[in-house]
């Protein structure tokens, strides 16, 4: 059993609300992943991201204004929990320690 | 567009939680798209997305899946259902007859098909096996075809053609007479064979060796019930029977095999071994066919190649003089299409078989028609239902479920009752077929399985369209009162309506045709007279035909003597035989120095001089035989159809010229003394034989003319006198009357199961009419109140209601008539001797369709016009 199931397309969803915050709704986390990742994400991949991780305790989200060109629609803001502050910082640690216990001469390229 | 069914699509499917935002970000982003590219890019991007949105974590909950709701709903349509069955009980029990009528009947026809279609196919290669045939070709046109070969073309073809792996050669020898202990039995259905019949022909052996069984001569193999009869429960094989007549000696039973299958075209109750008849078989060699010669051909063969070399292998095996010509039948399709000459059995028809396919399903379908019609029909009165329901929120689906399982349960209902009507049914249509194919049916898992599957597709064909129809009316209209009769429903109905009088005039027209066909048959004059004369097979052992004649004649005198016997006669063939009884020799016949040879089949027939007397037949010119004229032994008569074929006109100019046979002018002649008018000596199928009558005072059967009175009485003096002379021979006869009477059995057991049949159909229509017409007038009945107060009789308001049948019925006639004309010729062209086209008659099934039409629909309207007005203008 995994401490904090994350999976890696997840973290970067999450850390993009992080870079985000209170501004994170639909539309611009898929912008910026889009800028930051440099690939485009489908609509159906990132609202599955977050609705899992809304379900796991990592995210919340509030109902927001809405807009014409939603057709009406109300936006759903994100936000990341202690809970998802805590994943987020497990999975950091993990990858620091890798980083660290990488011996010097295996970079050592000629 | 797409937009559109990509958002009918996403509203279905997504989880309303998650619905609102996820669609105004679907929304942002095409609004971006169209900005940013096009609006037909936008599209197919929000397409696109929709359809990556698809995941499980997004899809919302289906409760629809839930069981207990599903299970729920049916119980409710089964009880409404039920209810409104119960409801109209008179309506329920004319669909439930109706259907059951109708899938039985269709059912038992479709398996008599299967059956008929089924024939020989059980043995090894069935499509393999072909049947050496012979043709009688003249100037490149078929005359004859033969079922019979000759007994050496086996081998001969197999050593020519690679493609031929195997043959087998058979004959059909006639009668044997087979003595056990103390009694004589005559075995009527043998079949003689070589060693390689039952490699080709699969018969499940029981005891014996398969390759030696028909090898040695004077074996003799029996079929399980023949074995039972002789020998009980023993096993026979090594036993003897002791075969009388030409053998006269014991022939040893080599094999027991299992009683042949009904569906075969060789049927045989005993198998002999062929090598018995060795000297027989030697004599006829390249000179008679009369030899039944089956081949298996490898499957790699091409067919058509082979029959393309077939001409010439007949010139090189038969000479160049000769017409005949090997062909090849495949022995799958003799049962239903074989018409040739000489063929071991009576065989069945594909067309006979067709035509009740079609009878079949014209059942079938005005059965289903029945039940669409009056579902329809009452529309009016379920739609305040519908409407009802639909306020308190049925949806369209729903109520399409609740109609299809009313004709699911009704449906049921009839096959239930189909499978009892199948099962009280059975004796009599075995007895009908006149071959028991339905034994048991609830055994049967093919009858089953179809009644099963035809029970599905009843209730789906009769329960969609009124479930459409019924489910879609507007709530609106039908509550506020303004609802008329459903347009669409009149017009299908009307056509339905066309289509159920049509079939019925074909059937009732068909059925007068073959009726009248078989009438004219039976009572046609054949020009002879048979009123109560009997033919016997007379006995011949081994004794020389002197030995033969000495005793036939004083046996002869002995039955002149019986008081209630008037004449005794001989022929070698009786009247009322079948085609393939009589001999025939085609290699050619002339009358020297007055005729061209003429290279046809003639007919050769023996007679004594009482014959033409004592059969009233009718000397054309000349003289009859006389056996006080020494010189009459050589004397031939020959009847006017082979003066035809001759040429001849005259027929004084032939008297006392010479007949002679074959092609060397060093061939017998014969004296020709008389011409005696055509009689019909087989089925009036055929036409009648250019014979030659030759003078024999001890032919193979004897005729005898009986007193009116005291038939009996008379008979049993005949056997007395036989078993005087003939102790060893059983004595069996026929009338001769019988006789012709049997050569029709087929077309009376077609004539009977068509008339059956087409009284079911005819049946089922009306009661359909009956029932639309029954619900189609109470509609009316305020409109016959009023009608009747403002002055309309009861027959104004009957006529009234009969002319909106009249013009479906004329729509109908107009249709039936040119496919009665064209199938019925069709029909009546496969006889020889056939009746006119019989309009008259169909002028009377047209009279009878429009007068059953009258009588139900007027009897319905007039038991709503004989009412009191003022009680059915409030009705409603």
């Amino acid at each position: 059993m995994k401490k904090y199931p994350l999976g890696e397309f997840e973290e970067v969803v999450l850390l993009t609300v992080g870079v985000l915050y209170d501004e994170a709704y639909g539309v611009l986390i898929k912008d910026e992943l889009e800028k930051r990742l440099e690939r485009t994400v489908s609509v159906g991949a990132l609202q599955s991201a977050l609705i899992r991780m809304e379900k796991k305790g990592y995210l919340e989200s509030r109902f927001g204004e809405k807009t014409n060109e939603r057709g009406g629609k109300r936006k759903r803001y994100f936000y990341i929990t202690a809970y998802g502050k805590k994943a987020l910082e497990h999975s950091r640690q993990v990858r620091n320690n890798l980083w660290n216990d990488i011996p010097g001469v295996a970079f050592d390229f000629q | 567009m797409i937009k559109k069914a990509a958002e009918r699509f996403f509203k279905w499917y997504c989880n309303p939680d998650y619905y609102e935002d996820i669609k105004g970000d679907l929304n942002e982003l095409f609004h971006r798209k169209i900005i940013q590219q096009s609006p037909t890019k936008a599209e197919w991007y929000f397409a696109i997305q929709v359809l990556f949105l698809f995941r499980p974590s997004i899809i919302r909950p289906f409760h629809f899946w839930d069981l207990n709701f599903i299970a729920e709903m049916i119980k409710n349509y089964l009880t409404i259902g039920a209810r409104n069955l119960r409801k109209h009980p008179m309506y329920t029990l004319l669909h439930v007859i109706g259907l059951a009528i109708g899938l039985a009947a269709f059912l038992f026809i479709h398996h008599y098909r299967i059956f008929e279609k089924s024939y020989d196919d059980f043995h090894y290669k069935p499509d393999q096996l072909y049947r050496l045939t012979t043709d009688d070709v003249l100037n490149g046109r078929i005359q004859v075809r033969d079922a019979m070969s000759f007994a050496p073309s086996g081998k001969a073809l197999q050593d020519e053609l690679p493609e031929i792996l195997s043959y087998t050669t058979t004959a059909k020898p006639g009668r044997l007479i087979i003595r056990k202990d103390q009694e004589t039995v005559q075995e009527e259905n043998v079949v003689a064979a070589d060693s390689n019949f039952l490699n080709l022909f699969r018969y499940e052996i029981i005891s014996g060796d398969k390759e030696n069984m028909l090898t040695e001569p004077y074996s003799i193999v029996l079929t399980e019930s023949q074995a039972r009869k002789y020998f009980g429960q023993a096993d026979p094989v090594g036993q003897s029977l002791e075969v009388l007549g030409e053998f006269n000696r014991p022939f040893k039973v080599s094999g027991l095999i299992r009683d042949v299958p009904l569906n075969t075209h060789y049927h045989f109750d005993l198998l002999v071994s062929l090598q018995s008849f060795r000297e027989q078989v030697e004599r006829d060699a390249w000179s008679g066919y009369n030899y039944y010669t089956y081949l298996l051909i490898d499957q790699r063969a091409d067919i058509d190649k082979l029959r393309a070399q077939m001409p010439a292998l007949s010139r090189k095996y038969l000479g160049d003089v000769d017409r005949l010509e090997f062909n090849l039948q495949p022995v799958r399709d003799i049962h239903l299409y074989s018409d040739f000459t000489y063929e071991p059995q009576i065989h069945g028809s594909a067309k006979a078989i067709n035509f009740l396919g079609i009878i079949s399903v014209f059942i079938l379908l005005i059965a289903w028609v029945n039940y669409i019609n009056l579902s329809t029909a009452r529309a009016v009165e379920r739609a305040k239902e519908v409407a009802l329901r639909k306020v308190v929120g049925a949806q369209k689906a729903q109520l399409i479920g609740q109609f299809l399982t009313e004709s699911f349960l009704i449906n049921f209902a009839g096959a239930a009752v189909a499978l009892i009507f199948a099962m009280m049914a059975t004796p009599y249509l075995n007895a009908m077929v006149g071959k028991p194919i339905f034994v048991n049916i609830l055994e049967q898992t093919a009858f089953l399985k179809d009644l099963l599957i035809f029970f599905l597709i009843g209730s789906v064909i009769t329960g969609v369209y009124p479930a459409i129809l019924l489910s879609s009316f507007k709530p609106i209209g039908v509550l506020k009162g303004a609802f008329g009769r459903s347009k669409q429903g009149t017009i299908l109905r009307k056509a339905l309506v066309v289509i159920q009088f049509t079939v019925s005039l074909i059937l009732i027209a068909g059925t007068l045709i073959v009726y009248l066909q078989i009438k004219y048959m039976t009572q046609k004059d054949l020009g002879i007279n048979t009123d109560q004369v009997i033919s016997f097979l007379n006995a011949r052992g081994s004794e020389s035909y002197d030995q033969y004649r000495t005793k036939y004649l004083s046996f002869e005198q002995e039955l002149e003597r019986i008081p209630g016997v008037k004449a005794v006669g001989g022929l070698s063939d009786p009247p009322g035989g079948g085609s393939s009884e009589i001999s025939s020799s085609s290699g050619g016949v002339q009358v020297v120095g007055k005729t061209d040879i003429a290279k046809t089949t003639v007919y050769r027939n023996q007679m004594n001089d009482q014959v033409i007397d004592m059969l009233e037949l009718d000397l054309i010119s000349g003289r009859n035989f006389n056996r006080d004229f020494e010189s009459d032994t050589s004397a031939v008569i020959l009847n006017q159809s082979l003066l035809r074929t001759l040429g001849v006109s005259d027929p004084s100019t032939i008297l006392n010229e010479y007949l002679q046979f074959g092609t060397n002018p060093n061939n017998s002649k014969y004296l020709i003394v008389g011409v005696i008018n055509d009689y019909n000596r087989s089925s009036l199928k055929n036409t009648i034989e250019p014979t030659v009558f030759f003078h024999s005072e001890a032919t193979r059967c004897t005729v005898a003319k009986l007193d009116n009175d005291n038939i009996t009485a008379n008979i049993t003096a005949i056997q007395a006198v036989w078993s005087q002379f003939y102790p060893n021979a059983p004595f069996t006869y026929e009338f001769l009357d019988q006789r012709f009477a049997k050569l029709y059995m087929e077309d009376r057991k077609f004539g009977l199961i068509f008339l059956n049949f087409a009284i079911l159909a005819i049946l089922l229509a009306s009661i359909g009419l009956f029932g639309l017409a029954s619900y189609l007038s109470i509609q009316r009945t305020k409109e016959v109140g009023v009608r009747k107060i403002l002055g309309a009789t009861v027959n104004n308001i009957v006529l009234l209601f009969f002319r909106d049948f009249l013009w479906l019925i004329s729509l109908a006639i107009l249709i039936g008539i040119p496919l009665i004309y064209l199938g019925m010729k069709d029909w009546l062209n496969s006889y020889a001797f056939r009746i006119d086209f019989p309009w008259l008659w169909l002028v009377m099934a047209v009279m009878g369709i429009l007068l059953l039409t009258f009588f139900t629909v007027s009897y319905q309207t007039w038991r709503l016009a004989r009412l009191n007005p003022a009680e059915t203008v409030r009705y409603e």
